[in-house]
């Protein structure tokens, strides 16, 4: 059970706090409701783009880092498709330094030639090195454009091509900074031995000021149904055969979600779990192989994947893959089955309380679905789905229509 | 409003201190170390073995030994231990560094003893199944050859084997043929020489109850055998450094590691060194992060990491960097190296450091699984639990002229190994 506080200042800004008196160490997280689906088409990872940038300084702070390390802190940030994401932790007697620091870089950004030109090469680099110089690096830029023909998921966040980074100006990125990194598109959390009542003085004190924007209303092309399968054959400079199943799965805040989270658990989380005992360890067919969802905020995908044995071929290891989806859409599955696996979704979120960090990503993340209550019921939802509910929603997401399939074969590519 | 441009003052740590560590032992003499701290009713139980490479017999029965013990006992088949451990929403780690392989049960409390008899029957009656051997050794190869197509693989292979030698425990590579020639017999006398009292320690952290060290002892206490600690076997031959580039046509970054010799963590120097290479790549804030990324934009990462093992160590620089940069980098990574060798951290620099390390070493004792795994490393390397207090005084009395002193001993240019992996310079760059 956590325990929070939740309170809004007049700008907008969404406040949560959870006290932990356990640590010494407090965890500072401001969510940024902006992500790669906010992005044009022809502009694409300018969310990740702009993120790097948030750590070149400020109005009044010409190095964000030098500061955080002073203050004894550790400071980074992610971006996916649908938010931006920044946290520190510090010792909990040097909080304000970190209110300090967010607050001035969301008040104004201090965007320079230099930073701008430094940055879009370091995320070319990471471009390079996550995506380009990898074995199946490129692997989520194929499977996005693949099952997806309108969302902005068709791209993934770090961008469509490196192209579109090293076209970024400084007239975009002030433009973004505007229009998104306002108090009012944000949500800040805080966990760790601290009083709800000094973070309201501290949240007034810094963030009060900062003018709220007019944020853009979000209007996304929705993902029409699927209706026929999709395939694509990569051949790469790969040494092993890989085969990817991607099904388009319902959004976050369905009720469905948890079945579906549970059905990718009883495919292939653990080593009792089917897909590993039947295709990995009886038959031998796949050397490796799991099954996970995307948990996107918007419609998502549940995707499969598999490196087969030498002398299999993927279209072996396929059928044997639909055999197990298939028995899965014909047969209930035990409550035995259905139990173990609500009994480690018991277990992984138990686990996560023991962390200040994770607690305050979570009270953001919940908040930005609009239900912060979600992080004590979550484990409910979870322990409320049937074995009916598996059936069913294996029968609906299972299907051929609504998958897309990648073959990526070994032998040489032209690369990306 | 607030005066933005007044910080908020910075107060000073004045306490890092390991909580107290409970200190017990089974009956077969296996020491036992409890960490009990935390409201959530989590446990974390580690069984280490002094089973790793400087104790094989062969080239990586140590490794096949340990992952092969999840795979069927005499009274639970290799399906059974998979199928109850996730029942109880448990998760079964079986790490391996260079010197250990570990078994690490995650679970809430309440589940400990349901777990406890089949985590036992592993430790104690593996069936080393012929053809989970081999399935085990063909997943291994072809991962190998995933793991080799990546140019920072190939890079830390490499100059590890150059460091070492390639005869050392901690030099020598995994090739094909090496998981080929393990045999069923091998894994067992691994297995019956060395899974015994005395190369096991045991660490159990998180929410304990009363009865959680008896639960221990009767089930780990009376039937682990009895044992001595095993000597290791290490043959060590004069290696010297030298530079080496890997051409691999076709990448679009090359990998950059250079490194050199240092110590095991008993060494009188390794605190210190161990701060001198935060400033030069340990932090955000390093001086190689700073010039090479976030100054010059040649990479999207660049470290220096000390690796001590606990019969030797070596440290090393690595980054990879879009091909046109590699001269430059290379060049920019000796000037950073050789900065600290002629001049002085200076003391903004040094109060940055001080404080940044201060913070990260007070996180390393939050919360009961963080300070078992500092205890995990004083007692697998044999140091006593105030090594952690000296740790904590080197950083708060370390002096920038030491700092200078230790790279001028360890950061000399004639003692570093340098291996390249990538598309080779066009000639004359």
């Amino acid at each position: 059970m956590i325990s929070y506080e939740r309170f809004e200042l007049k700008n907008g800004l969404r406040v949560l706090v959870h006290e932990d008196q356990s640590t010494p160490m407090a965890a500072v997280n401001l969510l940024y409701n902006v992500g790669a689906r906010d992005e044009s088409p022809e502009k694409t990872g300018f969310a990740h783009l702009f993120e790097h940038l948030m750590f070149g300084g400020s109005l009044n702070i010409s190095d964000f880092d030098e500061q955080i390390q002073l203050a004894g802190g550790d400071s980074n940030a992610f971006t996916n498709n649908d938010m931006t994401n920044f946290y520190t932790t510090l010792p909990a007697a040097n909080l304000e330094t970190a209110f300090w620091l967010e607050s001035d870089r969301m008040l104004q950004l201090k965007l320079t030639p230099k930073a701008l030109e430094t940055q879009r090469r370091v995320v070319i680099e990471e471009f390079k090195e996550t995506c380009l110089n990898q074995p199946y690096g490129d692997v989520w830029h194929h499977l996005s454009d693949l099952a997806f023909r309108i969302h902005p998921y068709r791209w993934p966040a770090i961008g469509l091509i490196p192209q579109h980074v090293e076209e970024a100006t400084l007239d975009d990125v002030r433009e973004f900074f505007d229009t998104y990194y306002c108090p009012n598109n944000a949500i800040l959390s805080i966990a760790g031995p601290v009083k709800s009542a000094d973070i309201r003085r501290l949240a007034e004190k810094w963030f009060g000021d900062i003018p709220a924007g007019a944020i853009p209303l979000r209007q996304l092309p929705q993902e029409p149904p699927q209706q026929q399968l999709q395939q694509r054959i990569q051949r790469a400079n790969v040494p092993v055969d890989a085969l990817y199943l991607a099904f388009h799965t319902p959004a976050r805040d369905h009720t469905d979600y948890y079945a579906v989270d549970l059905l990718s658990d009883i495919l292939c989380n653990g080593n009792s779990s089917r897909l590993y005992r039947r295709l990995l360890k009886e038959q031998q067919l796949v050397n490796a192989i799991d099954a996970y969802i995307t948990g996107n905020i918007d419609p998502g995908l549940l995707i499969i994947e598999a490196k087969t044995r030498e002398g299999i071929s993927l279209e072996t290891a396929e059928a044997a893959i639909w055999k197990e989806l298939e028995r899965l859409q014909n047969q209930a599955i035990s409550k035995r089955e259905l139990a173990k696996y609500i009994n480690k979704v018991e277990s992984t979120l138990i686990f996560s309380e023991t962390n200040v960090l994770n607690k305050a990503m979570n009270l953001a993340f919940f908040e930005l679905l609009d239900d912060v209550d979600l992080i004590n019921t979550e484990a409910e939802a979870y322990a409320r789905v049937t074995t009916a509910d598996i059936q069913r929603v294996a029968q609906q997401i299972l299907t051929r229509e609504n998958c897309s399939e990648l073959y990526y074969l070994a032998g040489s590519g032209d690369g990306f | 409003m607030p005066n933005r441009k007044l910080p908020p003052p910075i107060h000073d740590i004045d306490r890092i201190q390991l909580p107290a560590i409970d200190t017990a032992q089974l009956d077969n003499g296996i020491p036992v170390y409890l960490i009990s701290m935390g409201s959530q009713d989590v446990l974390k139980l580690e069984i280490i073995f002094h089973a790793g490479r400087p104790y094989e017999h062969q080239r990586l029965v140590g490794r096949a030994t340990s992952r092969l013990l999840r795979e069927g006992s005499a009274q639970y088949s290799s399906a059974e231990i998979a199928e109850r451990v996730d029942f109880y929403g448990a998760t079964l780690n079986i790490p391996i560094n260079l010197d250990t392989s570990s078994i690490v049960l995650y679970t809430l409390s309440k589940h400990l003893e349901a777990l406890l008899p089949l985590v036992a029957d592993m430790l104690t009656q593996p069936l080393f199944p012929e053809e989970e051997l081999e399935n085990y050794v063909h997943r291994c190869i072809q991962s190998l050859q995933v793991e080799l197509s990546k140019n920072e693989v190939v890079a830390y292979r490499t100059i590890t084997e150059l460091i070492f030698g390639e005869d050392h425990p901690y030099g020598y590579n995994s090739l094909p043929d090496t998981y080929a020639a393990l045999r069923r017999e091998d894994l067992v006398r691994h297995f019956e020489n060395r899974y015994h009292s005395g190369n096991c320690q045991l660490l159990l952290s998180g929410g304990l109850r009363a009865n959680s060290l008896d639960l221990l002892n009767r089930h780990l206490g009376q039937t682990i055998p009895r044992g001595v600690r095993t000597p290791a076997q290490i043959s060590t031959r004069d290696t010297r450094p030298e530079q080496l580039w890997i051409d691999r046509p076709g990448t679009v970054q090359t990998a950059i590691r250079i490194g050199g010799r240092f110590h095991s963590k008993q060494h009188p120097d390794y605190h210190a060194f161990y701060i001198l290479n935060t400033v030069l790549g340990g932090y955000f804030g390093s001086r190689l992060m700073t010039n090479i990324r976030e100054d010059k934009g040649y990479t999207y990462n660049i470290f220096s990491t000390v690796d001590s093992f606990h019969h030797a160590g070596c440290f090393y620089i690595g980054t990879e960097v879009g091909n046109e940069f590699t001269r430059a980098t290379i060049e920019e990574i000796y000037r950073e190296i050789d900065r600290l060798r002629e001049t002085l951290v200076p003391p903004e620099e040094m109060k940055m450091l001080r404080n940044y390390l201060l913070g990260s070493w007070l996180s390393t004792i939050d919360g009961a699984f963080n300070v078992a795994s500092i205890v995990r490393t004083l007692v697998v390397e044999d140091l006593s639990f105030d090594d952690f207090d000296r740790s904590v005084a080197r950083i708060r009395q370390i002096s920038a002229e030491e700092l200078r002193e230790l790279a001028r001993q360890y950061l000399r240019r004639e003692d570093l190994w340098e291996v390249i992996v990538g598309e080779s310079a066009p000639s004359g760059n």
